[in-house]
């Protein structure tokens, strides 16, 4: 595929009407509607300027049409034109071109390039104006108080909302493009003397590496190609759509990949606890922030766990202790348990999915039906024990307090696994099928991380900062397992404070 | 260089020996796994709990076997934890797989459950213990070996490339 990009590289033509032809073979110019040309005159030369309808700005390029064409009232040394051309193109982004190849690209980002007759080069200029919407709270990540921008599908304004909160002359947003047909850009955004060079490098390697036609579904297939993580369910990178956790993981050592027509941001590399955290606790005082994190662990511990633990209870109630021993249904039902809890949770997951795909106005009546007709009607016709009911809506509640989407489904298919197995095995099902996850969780890297940590490798130290939401002027180094080339982000002095 | 200095890295804080992070290791893991095998043995999912083997085989006293019994026997099982890390670390440090610490868990179970079972007065022979102890405590142990093993084999391993990377660095400064 490189290859072919190479030998396919052509020089702009001095004739003009041959990189007309070239651009009707190439790009489709009379075929294509959205590519369109126009042809002036100046100084009794041609010149020949293409552009694409939808990605710029028609009110820049007027302007700019207006000063070539005031060349021919002004000036009279055609020998000149294109020196002359390049100064009376008023724009801060001009560029000389000497490829076809480039001047192709460029036009089909949104540039417009100006051909002039006899010359061997071609002007670039930026008049870039993409469709798009302006900065808005991000959805999935809603915070009482705090900065209200998110990341858009822009790529230019994401580096922006990062710069903004970043202006350290040490930051880097490297540029990359991917895909042989859809050329998207992708930035890489770091830091550069706090996150470790070979991290950087590893993913510049892979990123350059990807060889496909287009990434149409951005970050995630960037995601699929960076840490392969074949049928895994566990999500191996963080997404975020809020420029503040970005900009406080690029202080903290991590690398950033902006993906253009996404608005979610990849944070690498990634652990099992970062999908656990929120912005949220940092807008509030440690203290509650902590706690804020205890109740969501717990939560979350809830919904893995929660359900095949009572169905275990059920199973064996001579497992129970004596003050708990009233859990476990009085009526059993007509169903076993294990296939209520099944049926129920499945039940929930086309809620969730229904959710996603109902329009706004419909959704009411969906969680009327949900709630009276499901809840009410199935116990009453005795399909749901009261008390299954019960747990599977904890624990339901539980997958939603997970921060991570892409963790709370994967916890979601835990829990149905670990349901399974104890309902065929009992409880050596469950004992065993807790230590498997444990273990294959444990034995889990992206990116030569390893994904529990630092519950598993061990880190104190960091450990301590998952568990409690320690003060910012406190924690003064960064984490170490993103290998920061400079430790801290504070003097230690401080920290007699 | 001079850059760096200006932000005080590599100043202050000596970082924590890498044998004293791995014994710190061991006594969060013992204390934690501990908790699990509490909770295993309130839920009746095993009939011993570190109380069983740390105080009941030697003490008989009242308060051996309510609470303040619990806290005593974590904080026994925290600190002989931090020996079995010192074990591991001695060993098997260089080894730097998940599987060398499940290994390590599995071994211990076998050392606890036969090899040192005549000294437990209170806890009968493997052989009269019920399947689901054997089960619980198989995997806990299995999980505890994995906690104290792999941390500390990759903990080894990271300041090793941590240290390799230091040195080239100032190599190429000197050069």
């Amino acid at each position: 595929m490189l290859r072919r990009k190479k030998t396919k590289s052509t020089a702009i033509s001095p004739t003009i009407q041959e990189n007309k032809a070239y651009m009707q073979e190439r790009v489709g110019l009379d075929v294509s509607f959205d590519v369109g040309s126009r042809e002036l005159t100046v100084l009794k030369k041609k010149i020949h300027l293409y552009y694409l309808t939808g990605l710029c700005d028609s009110a820049i390029i007027v302007e700019l049409m207006e000063k070539l064409i005031e060349i021919n009232d002004h000036e009279s040394n055609s020998k000149k034109l294109p020196e002359i051309l390049e100064n009376r193109l008023v724009h801060q982004q001009v560029n000389a071109i000497e490829s076809m190849d480039e001047a192709v690209d460029q036009m089909l980002s949104g540039l417009i390039i100006v051909f002039v007759d006899g010359e061997k080069q071609a002007f670039v200029v930026d008049v870039r104006s993409y469709p798009g919407r302006s900065p808005e709270e991000p959805d999935t990540e809603h915070v009482v108080r705090g900065s209200r921008d998110g990341y858009t599908e822009n790529i230019i304004e994401n580096t922006a909302l990062t710069r903004r909160r970043i202006r350290d002359e040490r930051l880097r947003h490297e540029m990359l493009k991917v895909g042989e047909r859809s050329k998207t850009d992708v930035c890489l955004s770091y830091v550069s003397d706090i996150a470790d060079d070979g991290l950087v490098q590893l993913i510049k390697e892979e990123i350059e590496s990807i060889e496909i036609d287009g990434i149409a579904m951005a970050d995630k297939t960037l995601d699929e190609f960076l840490v392969q993580r074949g049928w895994n369910p566990f999500p191996f990178v963080r997404y975020t759509e809020r420029p503040d956790v970005a900009a406080n993981h690029l202080l903290e050592g991590h690398v950033l990949i902006i993906v253009d027509t996404s608005p979610s941001v990849i944070i690498l590399p990634t652990t099992y606890f970062h999908h656990l955290q929120h912005a949220e606790e940092f807008r509030q005082a440690p203290a509650i922030g902590t706690f804020i994190r205890w109740t969501r662990f717990l939560a979350i511990l809830a919904s893995m766990f929660l359900l095949p633990l009572w169905l275990l209870f059920t199973m064996e109630p001579s497992l129970l202790p004596q003050p708990l021993s009233f859990i476990g249904p009085n009526d059993e039902g007509n169903i076993p348990i294990v296939i209520q809890l099944i049926l129920a949770d499945l039940g929930i997951e086309f809620l969730r999915m229904a959710a996603i795909h109902t329009p706004t106005p419909l959704a009411t009546s969906m969680g009327l039906i949900a709630a009276v007709l499901i809840g009410e009607i199935a116990i009453q016709v005795g399909m749901l024990s009261p008390e299954a009911i019960l747990y599977i809506a904890i624990s339901a509640i539980g997958t939603y307090v997970t921060p991570s989407y892409e963790l709370s489904v994967a916890n979601r298919l835990v829990r149905i696994i670990l349901l399974i197995v104890t309902g065929l095995f009992g409880i050596y099902g469950f004992l065993i099928g807790v230590t498997i996850y444990f273990l294959f969780l444990a034995s889990l890297k992206s990116l030569k991380t390893p994904y529990l940590w630092p519950f598993l490798p061990f880190n104190a130290k960091a450990f301590l900062h998952i568990l409690i939401r320690i003060p910012v002027p406190l924690s003064n180094s960064r984490p170490s397992i993103v290998h920061p080339k400079n430790n801290y982000s504070q003097p230690s002095k401080k920290k007699g404070l | 260089m001079g850059d760096k200095s200006k932000l005080e890295q590599n100043q202050e804080e000596q970082p924590i020996s890498l044998l004293s992070r791995s014994l710190i290791t061991g006594f969060v893991g013992g204390v934690f796994w501990g908790i699990v095998g509490l909770f295993a043995y309130y839920f009746n999912f095993s009939e011993v709990a570190p109380k069983t083997y740390l105080l009941r085989s030697w003490l008989d006293a009242g308060w051996t076997d309510r609470w303040l019994g619990d806290v005593v026997s974590l904080i026994a099982l925290g600190v002989i934890s931090v020996i079995v890390a010192f074990i591991y670390y001695i060993i098997f440090k260089k080894i730097n797989s998940i599987w060398m610490g499940v290994a390590y868990g599995a071994l211990l179970w076998g050392i606890v459950f036969y090899v040192l079972q005549p000294i437990f007065p209170n806890v009968g022979p493997i052989t009269g213990m019920g399947e689901y102890t054997i089960v619980s405590t198989i995997c806990l142990f299995i999980l505890y070996g994995t906690f104290v093993g792999y941390s500390i084999s990759y903990d080894y391993e990271d300041t090793l490339a941590k240290n390799t990377q230091e040195d080239r660095k100032t190599q190429t400064t000197k050069a």
